[in-house]
């Protein structure tokens, strides 16, 4: 008896996790695969779903008007909103990272307050900061000479007041990433290359952008997977579901639509395909992105070619593998 | 003689237990909850504080839950999805009735154990018919409409001389809108409009957005009617008149109270939010008639249903309250006094209350221009792909508004987006 008691606890012990997994992801995983080939509004109970094949996914793939729209603005965010948080947040790690600046705390939390602020919060925000008669935007571009915009209801401003909102928001995310990379890298690096005389660009770009390598990877994979879930900014600063992400559904993105589809058009079945759709293309994203790292950082050839290129000088040795 | 005493007892009990079996329900100690929206809460809890609610159910402990109007309506959706969660009665605006009468998740109210059809006999037809599916269920009773009015600033009408009442058109309103909005402190900066956007305009001709967007399976006919809108919203921009915030935004709530805009178009239930908390200062400014052209509209209105999840000991309660809050005449007056919330309940639409002047519109008798509305509001069929014909047209006015997109084009897209859709 106590044998078997011994051999259950573990089991005991573990299934909190099981229990909690089972219920909240692998219960709505298969439910949602479930869903993209049935048809369902959503009421009267999942009796009244019907099988609806691969109509779903056809319907979105060649007849829709709106799946390939939605995923070419996710897409433009993708780019401006989200790639472009890194071309900030590297450099803003190595300002942070350095000895030179005093009080890096305060800095750092700065940098990290938008990412826990609320994003209705955020966008609410910058409704005002985006407003075309008393907006701050405005009265800065004003100076220049620059007619005022109406950022958030014409179709060419909406994606960029959407990509601001979202680099404001998760540049100092990825800096404090970027951060914890930069205080992995050893020192004697550098020491090495100020000995050998490497300015501080060439120190950069031959030393900490290829040891960063992989949390770069890593960030942009969290990019990628948070940028094409868009929804918050977009749905806030459109106000909400009734306007369809504004004229011409500038901001109207693919998680956007998912929800568009559940709530306001009682697809389920749709609005699950265009999940699974999204997924796909995430994943096929995370491998590009994967590919693309592997290739600077395999066997080291980047950083030699690089080197070799940059600055024959500096000679990193064997301790540079970055696997 | 013990055996006829038995027997009298028995009598006597069994009809006391029928004669008051109806009764019993709304005695009964009992906990509900109930979901509502926006300004509902201050209302049902003033019927819930009335006398007459008490001695009627004198040990209901009634809970509400409320949000704002998206956050209730997705809760309701989700929860109605999932089968659990929902509360035992639920409040519904009529923009999503369609949906429940469509595809279900609300208890047939004309079933027997209800009798809903018999009980709202005296509802606004509309709202009824609305509410009930092809085969006769009926899922929803209405509680409270919204005739679409006019609402204007009478210091402002009577400082610059600009005649607000019976306007006889669109573009009168327009030119008269020309006038309100000008630069008051001369620094070349309008601070003064005449209305807060075009898109709080564009459902007033579409008698407020609910139903009608289809005729025989086609979307967006007659096309004179929504391309009519269309130009409209486009006029308004094109003359200026319109200060450009978007619905219920914070500018858009301030600019009423800070008199950046002076005009408005809404369900009657706006002159409540005016007077409880966005613009309680300026009581006596405020008047109303009738939109242009004497349209008669419906701008909102809200339903009360049991969803069919509500476990069947709670369901005979949350019957009783629904009806009371519905054809209750104490109830309906009190939602309206507090809120502003127009009765659905047609026998209370000639209580004196209609002709009293009211204190927050300088003494005029406003009510009796809700009241004619109400009686006139047309019937509409409404369909499960409203809500996608309402947020399709709402994109195709912001292309013709913000983007300056020909009405046609927009038309046509729209159109094409709704087939596409449904």
């Amino acid at each position: 008896m106590r044998l078997n008691r011994q051999k259950i606890a573990p089991y005991v012990f573990i299934s909190p996790f099981f229990i909690v997994f089972a219920a909240f992801m692998v219960f709505p995983l298969g439910f949602s695969i479930f869903l993209s080939f049935h048809k369902w509004s959503g009421m009267g109970g999942i009796k009244t779903a019907q099988f609806a094949g691969l109509q779903h996914f056809s319907f979105l793939l060649f007849k829709d008007v709106y799946f390939w729209k939605t995923i070419g603005i996710t897409i433009w965010l993708l780019i401006f909103g989200s790639f472009t948080q890194h071309l900030f947040a590297i450099p803003l790690a190595i300002v942070l990272n350095s000895k030179l600046i005093r009080g890096r705390d305060i800095f750092r939390t700065a940098y990290f307050l938008p990412v826990i602020t609320s994003a209705v919060s955020v966008a609410i925000i910058f409704q005002n900061v985006f407003n075309m008669k008393y907006g701050l935007l405005n009265y800065i571009t004003g100076i220049f000479g620059v007619a005022p915009v109406d950022w958030i209801n014409w179709s060419w401003s909406i994606p960029i007041a959407i990509a601001i909102v979202i680099n404001w928001r998760w540049i100092g995310w990825n800096t404090l990433i970027y951060l914890a990379g930069l205080q992995a890298i050893p020192n004697e690096l550098y020491e090495s290359a100020d000995i050998d005389g490497a300015s501080l660009i060439t120190k950069h770009v031959n030393i900490t952008i290829p040891m960063l390598l992989p949390i770069i990877f890593f960030a942009v994979t969290m990019s990628i997977i948070g940028g094409m879930q868009i929804f918050d900014e977009p749905f806030v600063l459109t106000q909400g579901y009734l306007w369809m992400g504004g004229a011409n559904n500038a901001g109207f993105t693919a998680a956007f639509y998912i929800l568009w589809s559940l709530q306001r058009a009682g697809k389920y079945g749709r609005g699950s395909a265009i999940a699974w759709l999204l997924f796909l293309l995430v994943l096929i994203m995370t491998f590009i992105n994967r590919a693309i790292t592997n290739y600077y950082k395999g066997d080291n050839r980047g950083i030699k070619r690089v080197t070799a290129k940059k600055d024959k000088a500096i000679d990193i040795g064997p301790q540079m593998n970055l696997h | 003689m013990k055996r006829l005493c038995l027997v009298l007892i028995i009598a006597f009990l069994a009809g006391t237990l029928f004669a008051s079996g109806p009764q019993d329900v709304s005695k009964q100690e009992i906990t509900l909850t109930m979901g509502v929206f926006g300004d509902l809460e201050s209302a049902y809890t003033a019927v819930k504080d009335s006398d007459g609610f008490k001695q009627k159910f004198p040990k209901l402990t009634l809970q509400f839950q409320s949000s704002d109007f998206g956050g209730h309506h997705d809760r309701l959706v989700t929860q109605i999805a999932a089968g659990v969660g929902a509360n035992d009665v639920e409040a519904l605006e009529i923009g999503y009735i369609a949906r429940f009468v469509r595809e279900g998740g609300f208890t047939n109210l004309s079933a027997d154990l209800f009798k809903g059809k018999q009980v709202g006999k005296d509802l606004v037809k509309f709202g009824m018919s609305n509410a009930t599916t092809t085969d006769g269920k009926l899922v929803a009773l209405p509680v409270d409409i919204a005739p679409a009015v006019f609402f204007y600033r009478k210091s402002v009408s009577d400082d610059l001389g600009v005649e607000l009442t019976g306007i006889a058109s669109w573009d009168e309103y327009i030119e008269k809108g020309k006038q309100l909005t000008i630069d008051k402190d001369g620094d070349g900066v309008i601070d003064q409009y005449a209305l807060t956007n075009p898109n709080d305009v564009s459902m007033i001709p579409l008698n407020g957005g609910k139903g009608g967007w289809f005729q025989n399976n086609e979307p967006l006919e007659p096309a004179k009617r929504f391309k009519g809108v269309l130009e409209l919203c486009k006029k308004i921009r094109e003359a200026g008149i319109d200060a450009n915030f978007p619905g219920w935004s914070g500018e858009w709530i301030n600019s009423f109270k800070e008199g950046i805009v002076v005009t408005m178009f809404s369900g009657a239930w706006l002159g409540g939010h005016f007077k409880n908390w966005m613009c309680p200062d300026l009581a006596g400014d405020w008047r109303v008639d009738y939109c242009p052209g004497k349209v008669f509209a419906s701008y909102g209105g809200s339903y009360i249903g049991i969803p069919e999840q509500t476990s069947a000991e709670k369901k005979p309660m949350a019957w009783e309250v629904t009806k009371y809050l519905c054809t209750n005449p104490d109830a309906q007056l009190i939602t309206f006094k507090t809120t502003d919330a127009f009765p659905a309940l047609v026998t209370v639409f000639d209580d004196p209350i209609m002709s009293e002047p009211v204190e927050y519109y300088g003494g005029q008798k406003v009510r009796l221009i809700f009241q004619d509305i109400g009686k006139n509001i047309p019937v509409q069929n409404v369909s499960e792909y409203d809500a996608i014909a309402v947020d399709i047209f709402n994109n195709a006015i912001k292309a013709v508004v913000d983007d300056g997109v020909p009405v046609d084009e927009a038309y046509k897209t729209a159109k094409t987006e709704i087939k596409n859709q449904m």
